[in-house]
């Protein structure tokens, strides 16, 4: 009979007392000491360019990363109320979630969406859903990202763009991001998951569309981030999310600019939204090496002459896939230390992911823990009190080098094949995931990925309980019912006339901006689901269940 | 009993969560393991795997969850196989399963539910098991 995987492990382990191997995560391989010589070049100051060691020059002394864990589920009266208790505890910005079938442009009444219903983040639909989620919560004073990618983010901001004009809030105070996204909002760039209910190159027209109309009337507000986060999250390795993701911010600057914008007025607004994993010292180097060759991109090749264009601001998220369901309380330490690679790195903003993230969506009490970790790092550990810290470690010079060098490698072959969006429809970045994701099995099944008290150290008899959040069956209902209702008891006619005259101008002129005529089917109650299908319906798509 | 037949398993997500990470390797590591796997990818529905089960004559029937939908999607799965009469058709699970639901779920005639950190072993060894046993 074949021996357990875990005997196996720990038995090999155990007699060296060694890790398994010296490499990072993404194969790079750790030297057993690094001198002066690993060091090359000048280390310049952070917040000059190409920025390695930070975008600004006082970074956190000046002021902290953003707090911004992401919220989101059910209604969004509940989830408003989510976002007052975070910012109660010290979370310092918003990031909504709305559910899966707001993702994907289906109405609840679907009856594909009727199962994920406010499972996942928020249900958003109508123009009373927005007015309803950010009630009391300042649109100029609080930064707000919304957590949602193209074709939807269309309809979702002219939902905002609403709210603000009844709260009477000018649109050029609006601070906040829309991700925006459709190759890697919804779960990453893989095939069947962004495809299926929306064509990919018309999700990009209109991603374009919102960034273009918000460029132009919201100055403060971030038109895109790019989701390297989600990249990661598909199984590929720090190497690829950094590749992948700068290679798609290319794609959009390069679509913006054919669409007669300069690239000093809209590339300040666009924002990435990275992993960190729990390789530290490479996380920190990749995210440094982002910001180098960002730089460099924008100024060399794009010919960007403002500094901020030139900025690689980031969010991140500490990454969930070290996480595990086995000992849950692991998890804390686990983000703990993702967190302080995050602070260490130099990012903007920080989601430090729960601890019952194996389990479900993140209770009130876990959400608080991820802001108090964050807090514990900021004002208790002294480590936000000089800039850049580990700045000229040896180490860590050298292996941002060396992320630099192979990032580079992989935009080029990216860029060679005609861009992200092109290796995307021709399935080669699906092959790379489907790749990695079975490496990623091979490394758990032979622990050359340990993960303790899951394949090292396992203990069978662990029975930790943690507290986990709820859904409810019965809300489910009641959601689907009251927006059937809604349906059915509005005023029919202004609708019907504006999804017509939304549906005639993608028909007639299907590179037209179609933002203004989203707006106005939004105003006139139009759902979400609505707005979509007569979009879906002017190009000819035909998506499941229609 | 087919004792020397490969045993084929359909595997897909049901609803429209698209985390598939888990089911993918998963996928493979049945493969690897002298498995015929039958991948119906994302977006099913409980009608369109029954039917696919049926199509393909599976052994079982293997689906992977992660946002809370699991209990909805698994009552209408177990009741159109009830109906179609395919209740011989093994159900496995797994993913982002609650521990509360675990036994709710195995009551309702579930025959595995592997959540994140199963071990590769744990799951060939439970499913060549199932086959093995006596009707």
């Amino acid at each position: 009979m074949k021996e357990k995987e875990t005997m196996k492990i720990e038995g090999s382990y155990l007699e060296g007392e060694r890790v398994p191997n010296f490499k990072t995560l993404s194969g790079i391989e750790y030297k057993e000491v690094y001198t002066p010589e690993d060091v090359t070049g000048a280390l310049e100051l952070p917040g000059d360019y190409p920025f390695t060691r930070g975008i600004h020059k006082t970074m956190y002394r000046g002021r902290l990363w953003t707090r911004r864990q992401q919220s989101g589920y059910r209604s969004a009266e509940e989830s408003n109320e989510r976002i007052k208790y975070l910012l109660s505890v010290g979370q310092t910005g918003i990031n909504m979630d709305p559910d899966l079938p707001t993702h994907l442009a289906l109405d609840p009444d679907d009856p594909l969406a009727q199962g994920d219903v406010g499972l996942q983040g928020s249900s958003l639909v109508i123009l009373d859903d927005m007015i309803d989620l950010y009630r009391d919560i300042p649109l100029d004073q609080i930064s707000n990202t919304m957590i949602v990618e193209a074709p939807t983010s269309a309809v979702i901001i002219a939902q905002y763009l609403l709210l603000a004009r009844r709260r009477g809030t000018p649109w050029e105070k609006l601070i906040g991001t829309i991700m925006n996204c459709p190759l890697t909002q919804f779960v990453g760039p893989t095939y069947q998951a962004i495809t299926t209910f929306f064509p990919i190159e018309y999700a990009v027209k209109i991603a374009l569309d919102v960034m273009e109309y918000m460029i132009q009337r919201a100055p403060r507000w971030n038109i895109v981030n790019i989701n390297a986060y989600n990249i990661r999250e598909t199984g590929v390795n720090a190497i690829q999310e950094a590749a992948f993701a700068l290679a798609i911010a290319q794609d959009y600057v390069r679509r913006l600019i054919e669409r007669g914008l300069e690239v000093d007025v809209f590339a300040p607004r666009i924002g990435f939204f990275s992993a960190v994993h729990i390789d530290f010292f490479e996380e920190i180097a990749k995210l440094r090496a982002m910001r180098r060759i960002w730089a460099r991109i924008m100024k060399e090749k794009f010919r960007a002459k403002n500094e901020r264009s030139m900025w690689f601001r980031t969010a991140c998220q500490t990454s969930a896939l070290p996480l595990t369901a086995q000992e849950p309380l692991n998890n804390i330490v686990r983000a703990g230390i993702q967190t302080l690679a995050a602070v260490l790195g130099g990012v903007q903003s920080i989601h430090t992911t729960g601890y019952d993230e194996a389990f479900s969506l993140p209770t009130e009490e876990s959400h608080k823990l991820s802001i108090r970790t964050q807090q514990i790092i900021a004002y208790e550990t002294s480590v936000v009190k000089s800039v850049d810290p580990l700045g000229g470690s040896y180490l860590l010079e050298r292996l941002t080098d060396e992320l630099e060098e192979q990032i580079l490698e992989l935009l080029k072959v990216i860029e060679d094949r005609g861009g992200f969006l092109q290796c995307f429809l021709d399935r080669w970045v699906e092959d790379q995931i489907t790749k990695m994701r079975y490496q990623l099995g091979e490394n758990f099944v032979s622990g050359q990925q340990p993960v303790i008290g899951v394949n090292l150290f396992r203990d069978e008899r662990d029975s930790t309980k943690i507290s986990i959040f709820r859904h409810s069956d019965e809300w489910q209902r009641q959601r689907i019912q009251e927006i059937i209702d809604h349906k059915k008891n509005r005023r029919q006619e202004p609708i019907q006339r504006a999804l017509e005259g939304l549906e005639s101008q993608v028909r007639k002129t299907p590179e037209e901006n179609c933002i203004e005529a989203i707006m106005q089917a939004v105003e006139d109650g139009a759902t979400l689901g609505e707005i979509m299908d007569a979009i879906r319906r002017a190009i000819d798509f035909k998506r499941p269940g229609l | 009993m087919e004792k020397y037949g490969k045993k084929r398993i359909l595997l897909g997500k049901m609803g429209l969560d698209a985390h598939d990470n888990g089911i993918v390797v998963v996928a493979k590591w049945l493969l690897d393991s002298g498995f015929e796997v039958v991948y119906a990818g994302l977006y099913n529905s409980p009608e369109s795997l029954v039917q696919t089960a049926i199509q393909e004559g599976v052994d079982a029937i293997g689906c992977s969850f992660l946002g809370g939908e699991h209990l909805y999607y698994t009552r209408r799965l177990i009741d159109l196989m009830n109906e179609k009469h395919i209740d011989k058709i093994k159900l496995i699970l797994g993913g982002v399963i609650p521990p509360e639901d675990v036994n709710e779920l195995k009551n309702l005639g579930v025959a595995h539910i592997f959540t994140p950190g199963t071990l590769r072993d744990t799951i060939i060894e439970a499913l060549n098991n199932l086959f093995n046993e006596p009707e």
